[in-house]
């Protein structure tokens, strides 16, 4: 755990750890190939800041009105000890809960440190564990194993307690209109609380329980239709856990790709940071816009070595896994002799060139 | 994708230019469709921030919430738009067609045209789906009641949003995906969802190529996004100062020209861009099928438009046996566009192809005059063997047609050695000798296909009455509520 | 590098706003907050000098407008001290309160309302008159503690005057005080005839608790609220007043005067180590 961190700190240089949330290991996992990302996440490095560095500021800015609206919206739904979450619980979800303990844990005595957040989080899960003591856990701190290496999530959940069982609740500002939500906005919600469930089924193992009693149940709660009326929808995440655990188990060790890495590398500002980062290899997605910050960068580098990559996933897999445009075309007007992987990939490319200028005769 | 357009993305990656998917117009561009391009609050489901509009390129009107948390200024916006909307419908329905009467001699008719709405890409068909849904209900009466008009535009943007769901309906267009229909770009489909890139590989300005006109357009700053969500460096620099200087002033004339000033800025761009890209696809020559299309949105709008008196505003969920039926007709309806689209357009056709569902090549035998005389009667059945360099994946026995003139249909004898022989089995007229010029000669080129244009029977469902116990049993005729009427919209 | 000589035309002010915002945003999207803000200054400027070209020097609107703004600060005011307001609405509720609830306590129940803006605050200057000058008020609007660490709660208000049992938090006392605020609630509102502002109030508190509706949306019976609160409280009050019972048992024994008010955040930097900048601090 610790003989390669001299080197991690070393990346990041004097700045402070960034911590990791859902969105970005649900991001990671999402592309886990990319050595670039898996490195300067495990450093900790302020990516954006690095982005804006190298001239390719990630364009993550959020606005103050979608702002404004999910915190007024979480705070609704939180205000007087969880008095309509509760209610939603009882109600909608047709949950018996006698009792409501409401413990929050963002901030322990005016404090936000994240071991001390943990070490609290961890005793209360515990104690609940154990006695059935707590019902609603606001802002749990989560520990999770990426690479080799614990991140610190940051889960904006609360973690629900139930005769012994524990449930993730979530809450979004984005509306649900007669029982149905924007796909990709309920795909994200879906892949980042697997992510808490996950985590916190890992503490749950680690303090001896089965991690079964954490439920692949979590509750989504939404605005409903155009108001500000809460709703809350269970939501099975066990498809996004099972994918997530997959790619988690993939991931590179950092470990092994630090020791491929110079010694002195080190992604703080100044003249070197584009050779450095050029220095641990990317694989850049079209996907990779949505939840990286160094997306620009690396489109831009991909781009430049005619990537076949950067024109979409699948693009790439029509042609077979061939890397570069040049090639590709190449192989289509048969100026490149295919190996022999490549034979089968070749064909069809001649064929589609062939059919594309036949096609395109009478036109041009 | 497929290896073809694909490849057609490689090549315009190279060329640095958009290249072609299409040889021909696969949708209905209208002579003076509306063209909407609307924004959205960021943050809220169906809150809008503003919209310009009009058919012609230099009448655009523009619509402003000045405050998009008020709710009357948001029903006074649904009203605006409403008059807006509902007066180009009334205006694009041309001459009445009489149609000969229906099977129990009711009367039909067909308006001879029909209104098209076009905005910039998927995000705006959902922006006026949610606004149908957010309006359709509204009373216009009682407590909470709005402008009449306001619940008959959310019907009416209800009927577009559905519309647009049918494959090869041209009555509402996301202009993006027109575009996409045929055009391939270097980019991937990602960036190709941003209207001004896209344009950008299509028809680059003066001077600039294809990547370079789609990086300047990926500054929001240079080029604001086509909505209906807003770049978030606009909202909080340019946007909330404004909003917040028009609550302070009370509604104030001034803070609110202010607002619009601000809110045309981020609109205009793209209101050139569409009209730019109508243009690109008035260019292209219509495909055969496209009026053939357009009729059958004729028909929807004129059954809509018709029966809009006596009907209810859609409801919340479909019933199941609709919901069925809908499914089914979306299905057809997409099989036969997919048809239609390949025999018009050899590059689409180019695509069956490569999947091995067709074949071209050149005729090199042909036995015009063959007959079969196995049977009581003789019957003319040319042979015709094609040789052909195409991938097929067709098995003797399989019914195919010409795609240059589906009516002449033949059956596949045997395939290999790089040749197909096919039986000719119909279209050919009705004597014992085929009519001239229409059985291929040796050295003609012609293309054979499985596909089949599309004529299906009608699909059985049960009626409403019927709708079987394990879906529910037949469903409450939907009427309105009160409570959906009342419906917060905050 | 915006700058012109002489007085601009109107034409000449709608560029330089233009290219204005536009370096605005710019620098924001660079990150370059100071530069940023300079930009914005100048832009302001330059809106306000085409205001003044186009429309005239305060025209119309704009002067009304902004005197209208400045009367519109948080509403009407009410005629006594801020704290004297929240310190009738916390005796109103009986338990401690985020200052969002005791806003709308007021506004139901009493003339005027309290503005919000000056809520924030009010804590840290209890604090500061308590230490200056300890007990020289009859009462000071004060923390609610938490009982496991006796640190102050967040956004919680409570009265000096209190037994301190009341003014510390558990695990449970989220729920009793909800409830036990809708009990005194109901049970003040049914004395007389509840202005819609109360009905409002009532009803945000009974549609939140079983049992609590029983005829059309948006009204409530005081006395079904008060017996519905009741009923679940009972279920909490036993558990969650030996906690708060025990706790004040420890406070005593370990705080010293101002603590007990204010909540102690000794322990807690102990344990802490280093603490990352965040901007969840602003209770404090």
């Amino acid at each position: 755990m610790t003989e390669t961190a001299p080197d991690l700190d070393g990346l990041r240089g004097a700045a402070a750890p960034r911590n990791h949330d859902a969105r970005t290991i649900a991001a990671l996992t999402s592309n886990p190939g990319c050595a670039r990302r898996g490195v300067m996440d495990a450093a900790g490095v302020d990516k954006d800041l690095v982005a804006r560095e190298l001239g390719f500021p990630a364009p993550f800015g959020q606005s103050q009105f979608a702002i404004t609206r999910g915190n007024a919206f979480e705070a609704q739904v939180k205000a007087d000890g969880c008095a309509e979450l509760l209610t939603l619980l009882r109600e909608r979800l047709g949950l018996d809960v006698p009792e409501v303990a409401y413990d929050d844990l963002e901030v322990v005595a005016g404090n936000e440190g994240r071991e001390l957040r943990h070490s609290r989080t961890r005793r209360l899960v515990a104690r609940a564990l154990e006695t059935g003591e707590g019902t609603l856990f606001d802002h749990p701190l989560l520990r999770l194993e990426i690479a080799g290496r614990f991140a610190y999530l940051e889960p904006d959940v609360i973690a629900f307690q139930l005769a012994g069982r524990l449930h993730v609740i979530e809450i979004k500002s984005f509306a649900v209109v007669d029982g149905q939500a924007e796909p990709e906005q309920v795909a994200a919600a879906a892949r980042q609380s697997a992510v808490y469930v996950l985590a916190l089924r890992r503490m749950v193992a680690e303090l001896g329980h089965d991690p079964g009693r954490v439920s692949h149940e979590v509750f989504l709660v939404c605005p409903e239709n155009f108001s500000n009326r809460p709703t809350a929808t269970p939501l099975d995440v066990r498809p996004q856990l099972a994918v997530l655990e997959r790619q988690l188990a993939r991931l590179t060790r950092i470990d092994d790709i630090l020791a491929e890495l110079p010694g002195d590398l080190t992604f703080e500002p100044g003249e070197r940071l584009a050779e450095s980062v050029r220095a641990v290899e990317a694989r850049y997605a079209p996907e990779c816009m949505s939840g990286c910050e160094m997306a620009f960068f690396c489109r831009d580098e991909a781009r430049a070595c005619g990537s076949t990559g950067a024109l979409g996933r699948s693009v790439r897999d029509d042609l077979g896994g061939v890397d570069t445009i040049g090639t590709a075309l190449a192989l289509a007007d048969g100026s490149l002799a295919p190996s022999d992987d490549l034979a089968e990939t070749a064909e069809q490319l001649r064929t589609a060139a062939r059919l594309r200028a036949e096609a395109l005769e009478g036109v041009a | 994708m497929s290896a073809l357009s694909s490849l057609a993305r490689l090549e315009a990656a190279a060329a640095g230019v958009a290249r072609p998917l299409a040889t021909v117009r696969h949708c209905h561009v209208a002579e003076a469709p509306l063209v909407l391009v609307p924004l959205r609050l960021a943050g809220e489901a169906a809150a809008p921030l503003a919209v310009l509009a009009g058919s012609a390129p230099d009448d655009p009107a523009l619509l402003v919430v000045p405050q998009p948390r008020n709710r009357d200024l948001r029903f006074a916006f649904a009203a605006d738009l409403a008059k807006l909307v509902l007066n180009h419908i009334e205006t694009s329905r041309g001459e009445v067609e009489e149609l000969p009467p229906g099977k129990e001699g009711e009367e039909r008719i067909r308006y001879g045209d029909a209104p098209q709405l076009l905005v910039p890409n998927r995000g705006g068909v959902a922006f006026l789906r949610m606004l149908g849904r957010s309006t359709r209900f509204r009373s216009t009466e009682g407590p909470y009641a709005v402008d009449p008009a306001v619940p008959v535009l959310g019907r009416w943007l209800t009927w577009f949003a559905d519309r647009y769901d049918h494959p090869g309906s041209s009555l509402l267009g996301a202009m993006t995906e027109l575009l996409r229909l045929h055009w391939a770009t270097g980019q991937s489909s990602l960036e190709d969802g941003n209207l001004a890139a896209l344009m950008g590989w299509i028809d680059p300005p003066d001077g600039l190529d294809g990547p370079a006109a789609a990086a300047r357009a990926e500054d929001p700053v240079a080029w604001p996004p086509a909505g209906p969500a807003t770049d978030p460096t606009f909202d909080n620099e340019v946007l909330a100062p404004a909003i917040a200087a028009y609550d302070a002033s009370g509604g104030g004339a001034r803070a609110e020209a202010r607002l619009r000033a601000a809110l045309a800025g981020q609109l205009t761009p793209t209101w050139d861009l569409m009209w730019r890209a109508v243009e690109v696809l008035r260019g292209l020559p219509e495909g055969a099928s496209v009026p053939k299309r357009w009729e059958r949105d004729r028909d929807a709008f004129t059954y809509y438009h018709q029966t809009f008196g006596e009907a209810y505003p859609q409801a919340r969920r479909d019933s199941p046996v609709r919901a069925a039926r809908r499914l089914h007709d979306l299905e057809r309806a997409q099989d036969a566009y997919d048809a239609q689209r390949a025999f018009d357009d050899p590059l689409v056709m180019a695509e069956h192809r490569l999947a091995g569902q067709a074949f071209g090549g050149v005729v090199t035998e042909c036995d015009p005059a063959r007959l079969d005389e196995t049977g009581k009667r003789p019957k003319l059945r040319p042979h015709l063997r094609v040789a052909t360099a195409d991938p097929v994946r067709l098995d003797a026995g399989t019914t195919v047609c010409s795609a240059a003139r589906p009516a002449l249909k033949g059956r596949i004898v045997e395939i290999g050695g790089g040749a197909v022989l096919l039986e000719l089995t119909g279209g050919m007229g009705r004597k014992l000798t085929p009519e001239p010029g229409v059985v291929p000669e040796a050295g003609d080129r012609v293309c054979f296909t499985s596909l089949t244009d599309g004529s299906f029977g009608m699909a059985k469902f049960p009626d409403r009455e019927e709708t079987p116990w394990t879906h529910g049993g037949p469903p409450e005729e939907y009427v309105p509520t009160h409570e959906d009427a009342e419906e917060e919209w905050s | 590098m915006f700058r012109s000589p002489g007085v601009p035309t109107p034409d000449e002010l709608e560029t330089r706003i233009s290219e204005l915002r536009a370096a605005v945003r710019r620098a924001v999207a660079a990150g370059d907050r100071s530069n940023a803000r300079e930009l914005r200054a100048e832009l302001r400027r330059a809106e306000q000098a085409w205001d003044d070209a186009v429309l005239g020097e305060g025209g119309a609107d704009a002067g009304a407008g902004d005197r209208a703004d400045r009367d519109r600060d948080g509403g009407p005011r009410g005629l006594l001290p801020v704290r004297e307001q929240v310190h009738q609405a916390l005796t109103l509720l009986g338990a401690p309160a985020a200052p969002k609830l005791i806003g709308s306590v007021y506004a139901a129940f009493f003339p005027g309302g309290v503005p919000a803006s000056r809520l924030t605050s009010l804590r840290r200057d209890e604090e500061r008159s308590f230490r200056t000058a300890p007990y020289a008020r009859p009462y000071y609007l004060c923390a609610a503690l938490t009982a496991d660490l006796l640190a102050p709660a967040r956004g919680l208000l409570t009265v000096s005057t209190w037994p301190l049992e009341q003014r510390i938090v558990g695990p449970l006392s989220p729920r009793t005080d909800f409830l036990t605020s809708a009990v005194r609630l109901a049970e003040h509102a049914g004395r007389g005839t509840p202005s819609p502002g109360a009905q409002r109030l009532l009803w945000r508190f009974a549609s939140n608790i079983p049992g609590a509706v029983t005829g059309t949306v948006g009204t409530v019976d005081p006395a079904v609220l008060a017996e519905a609160a009741r009923a679940e409280l009972e279920v909490h009050r036993e558990p969650d007043r030996r906690r708060r019972a025990s706790a004040a048992g420890r406070a005593r024994a370990q705080l010293d005067d101002a603590e007990l008010l204010f909540g102690s955040r000794l322990r807690a930097l102990r344990d802490a180590g280093r603490r990352p900048a965040g901007n969840g601090e602003t209770e404090r």
